[in-house]
């Protein structure tokens, strides 16, 4: 039948479409994990869906009983029957491939597909059977729903609409009339602006309501946020009424926006609208203004000691007591915005496990992820820029880390290797860790690596610390062959700038035949920081106290100078120092041996230096702001602030000042200085 | 005699426009094909169909919702609806039969089985 085997020619490509458009959603079905939208669950739906009735028309046998049953348990995830875990992710891929196979076979006859599509089958049963609480009170009698409209919902949109009710939704009835000749472009904005504030949940036609030649559409929406709230949102292009029973009137919400009963209104609205979206740059504002008024504190505080304040008591007395009310509110403001901030980093995990996955059936390795941590929370920024370099991690582990099956087999190890990521709070900052129980760093390996790419010199010696060091070498990659994986042509030294960029710190420490851990350290938060302000050569900067470990006063005397590098005793420890007046080129002759100096002990992930500084001044919050692109290349500076003296200081990059002029001798440096000149 | 065809799925439509055309029995039948709801709202002041066919499971709006809106027209109550849809859809059945769809046809059906749907519903309205 020619009929036929054209209708399946067109088969196959529109059932090649639509497994594309079901991969792609099942992959942000994983990444929602366990956020995941109905929406997007009744699109895999209807898309498995118009698949099955496809291939039931045409008579394809397999790919109909494999989409059907598909169909079913997506129905009953979409029903609320049963949820998304990771066996059901597992087996809609597994399913997908299988009709992806049983497509291919269809297009060349000579194709076996080899699905044991029984047993798929079987799984796809058991997982669609678990049993899932249906309840027995009807929620849509909680709202004024008439009768037409009830009976044109489909099964899933009641299902939805009794979910919106239970779960303590807002339902909306939105009308619109559009023009007959663009009601659809109309129709579909209106929508969107409604998906922002919740769930579309039907859209029913009707004639012009007006009168007019037009059309109207009636929107079921049920929404977090209260009916003033969405008449806002939607303006004058559709009106909005609440079908709660006994729920306020629209028409004294809109007709008078300033409510008569003022305390009734903020009760009835605070009930309703529990969470609201706010665009990252609305509080990147607030928080400049709060960096805005700790300026203005410490203005405050100098005026408190200026000297003929401090000679009228009473007037130092009321001035200390409005600044001590002031610090804490600030600090209570600070603390607030800080915490509108924070997501849980959550967020990035189900994206992560989803490429681990990926990538473990690309090498062919079989790994368990483990996932801890994942309510720590982090800024938003952050956790955004944190995902390549945490992805790059991770490849990294499941390439270069875990050994090939035999490989652990052979060395007793468990045939699964384990890949973990940790995240944590340790005081004001947080740690997130990669982990694998993988083969661990060898320095024998990596010099004959470094040897080999030219970083190093033939006869140099690399012990574990300094292996660990030239993994973060620019142009610098383990891998023998470069493999797709890893070999993106980005290394561990941009993964290293990402995370200095968000003033972090990465270090690495690895077991030989056990396993490695990248271990990244970050501020909680990057809006406000606390800094050590200190004086060199009669110029003020602020050193980021995460990187302070300690700070001490020396003599003169005390340095040392080993091969040509200054450095400092300290505890059976020989740190490296660099001078702050040396390394921006600052005026400071005083050499002589007991000269007092101050060390600022600081550590960025495995590197340490003491900076050398002429005082101490104190530790003070700050705002970093970006500076020019003058300055901005400027190795050593990460930014400026303003300390509230009405003076500009600038703010320390710790990591390139070690990586620029760590631990060069005092008087090579004036050498080269002087030779430059 | 005009019918419009409502179905998402492009190959769908064609291998249902194909049964329909090659039907011996009913005769002279153009089908005009709608690929959604919206369109098929756009497309019914143009015509005058002698029958509707529609899917349930579509974007936009579902296919209840387009025979909940025809019902309630004073013009197009009178054209016959078929509402299509899969098995195992028993309530959405009743639904469509409460807004005053005349038919109702289950997936996967045979050429001869649509056909006779087809007829039943063009005699509704003679």
């Amino acid at each position: 039948m020619s009929e036929d085997s054209s209708a399946r020619h067109e088969f196959t490509s529109e059932a090649e479409e639509i497994l594309e458009t079901l991969s792609r959603d099942l992959m942000k079905l994983e990444a929602e994990g366990r956020e995941v939208r109905p929406e997007l669950i009744n699109k895999l739906f209807r898309e498995v869906h118009s698949l099955k009735g496809l291939a039931g028309m045409l008579e394809l046998d397999e790919i109909s009983e494999l989409s059907h049953a598909l169909e079913d348990m997506l129905d009953r995830l979409r029903m609320g029957k049963i949820e998304v875990t990771s066996q059901l992710t597992d087996v809609l891929y597994e399913s997908l491939e299988g009709l992806n196979l049983l497509i291919l076979a269809m297009r060349d006859s000579s194709l076996e597909s080899g699905l044991d599509l029984a047993g798929l089958k079987l799984r796809i049963h058991q997982l669609s059977t678990a049993t899932g609480g249906d309840s027995e009170a009807d929620p849509i009698a909680e709202i004024e729903l008439d009768e037409q409209t009830r009976r044109s919902l489909t099964e899933y949109e009641e299902h939805r609409l009794e979910e919106n009710i239970r779960s303590g939704k807002q339902i909306a009835s939105v009308e619109a009339t559009f023009d007959f000749s663009d009601f659809d472009e109309k129709l579909r904005e209106l929508t969107a602006l409604l998906a922002e504030a919740g769930e579309v949940i039907s859209t029913l036609p009707a004639m012009d309501s007006s009168g007019g030649s037009g059309i109207s559409f009636r929107l079921l929406c049920g929404t977090s946020l209260g009916i003033a709230a969405l008449v806002d949102l939607v303006g004058d292009k559709a009106s909005v009424r609440s079908l709660r029973r006994g729920a306020e009137t629209p028409q004294a919400l809109e007709v008078s926006p300033v409510p008569e009963s003022p305390v009734d209104e903020e009760v009835s609205l605070r009930s309703l609208s529990r969470t609201v979206r706010v665009d990252i740059a609305r509080l990147d504002h607030v928080m400049n203004v709060v960096g805005e008024l700790i300026i203005e504190k410490s203005r405050l505080e100098s005026l408190s000691k200026l000297p003929e304040v401090r000679l009228n008591r009473p007037l130092l007395q009321e001035l200390n007591k409005v600044i001590r009310n002031f610090d804490r509110k600030l600090a209570e403001l600070q603390r607030s915005v800080i915490e509108t901030r924070m997501v849980p980093v959550e967020q990035i995990y189900s994206k992560l496990s989803r490429t681990v996955r990926k990538v473990a059936r690309e090498l062919d390795k079989e790994i368990d992820l483990v996932l801890k941590g994942e309510d720590t929370e982090l800024d938003k920024m952050m956790v955004e820029e944190l995902t390549d370099p945490l992805m790059h991690l991770l490849r990294n582990a499941l390439d270069h880390g875990i050994e090939p099956l035999e490989q652990r087999v052979a060395l007793g190890k468990a045939s699964k290797g384990t890949v973990s990521l940790d995240a944590y709070q340790k005081g004001s900052s947080v740690v997130i860790e990669v982990s694998d129980d993988g083969r661990g760093i060898d320095p024998e390996r990596i010099r004959a690596v470094a040897i080999r790419r030219g970083v190093i010199g033939a006869n140099d010696p690399v012990d574990s610390a300094r292996a660990h060091e030239l993994l973060f070498t620019p142009g610098f990659s383990t891998a023998t062959s470069v493999s797709e994986i890893s070999g993106r042509g980005v290394g561990l030294d941009v993964v290293r700038r990402n995370i200095e960029d968000l003033k972090g710190s990465i270090e690495v420490l690895s077991t030989i035949g056990r396993g490695t851990t990248f271990r990244i350290t970050l501020p909680i938060t990057l809006a406000i920081i606390q800094a050590l302000l200190v004086r060199s050569a009669g110029e003020t900067f602020a050193i980021p106290l995460i990187t302070v470990t300690e700070s001490l006063r020396i003599e003169r005397r005390e340095i040392a100078t080993v091969e040509q590098r200054e450095v400092l005793l300290l505890r059976d420890k020989t740190i490296p120092l660099l001078r702050l007046a040396d390394a921006f080129n600052l005026a400071d002759d005083d050499d002589s041996e007991d000269r007092r100096l101050y060390v600022v002990v600081s550590r960025v992930g495995d590197r340490v230096a003491g900076i050398l500084v002429d005082e101490l001044v104190r530790q003070q919050e700050i705002v970093i702001k970006s500076i020019g692109q003058r300055l901005k290349s400027t190795a050593g500076i990460a930014g400026a602030t303003e300390t509230g003296d009405r003076e500009i200081v600038l703010v320390v990059d710790v990591a390139s000042l070690i990586d620029h002029f760590g631990g060069r001798a005092r008087d090579a440096r004036r050498h080269r200085h002087s030779a430059s000149a | 005699m005009k019918i419009l065809l409502v179905e998402d799925s492009p190959s769908m439509r064609s291998f249902l426009t194909s049964l329909i055309e090659e039907d011996s029995v009913v005769t002279s039948i153009e089908i005009v094909e709608a690929a959604s709801g919206f369109e098929a709202l756009k497309t019914l002041p143009h015509h005058n169909f002698a029958a509707i066919l529609t899917d349930i499971n579509m974007p936009d709006i579902n296919g209840l919702e387009l025979v909940s809106f025809l019902k309630s027209h004073p013009v197009y109550r009178n054209i016959p609806v078929l509402v299509i849809s899969t098995e195992g859809s028993e309530e959405d059945r009743k639904r469509a039969a409460a807004l005053g769809a005349e038919g109702y046809l289950v997936k996967p059906f045979t050429a001869g089985e649509l056909s006779a749907s087809l007829q039943r519903l063009l005699q509704v309205v003679s």
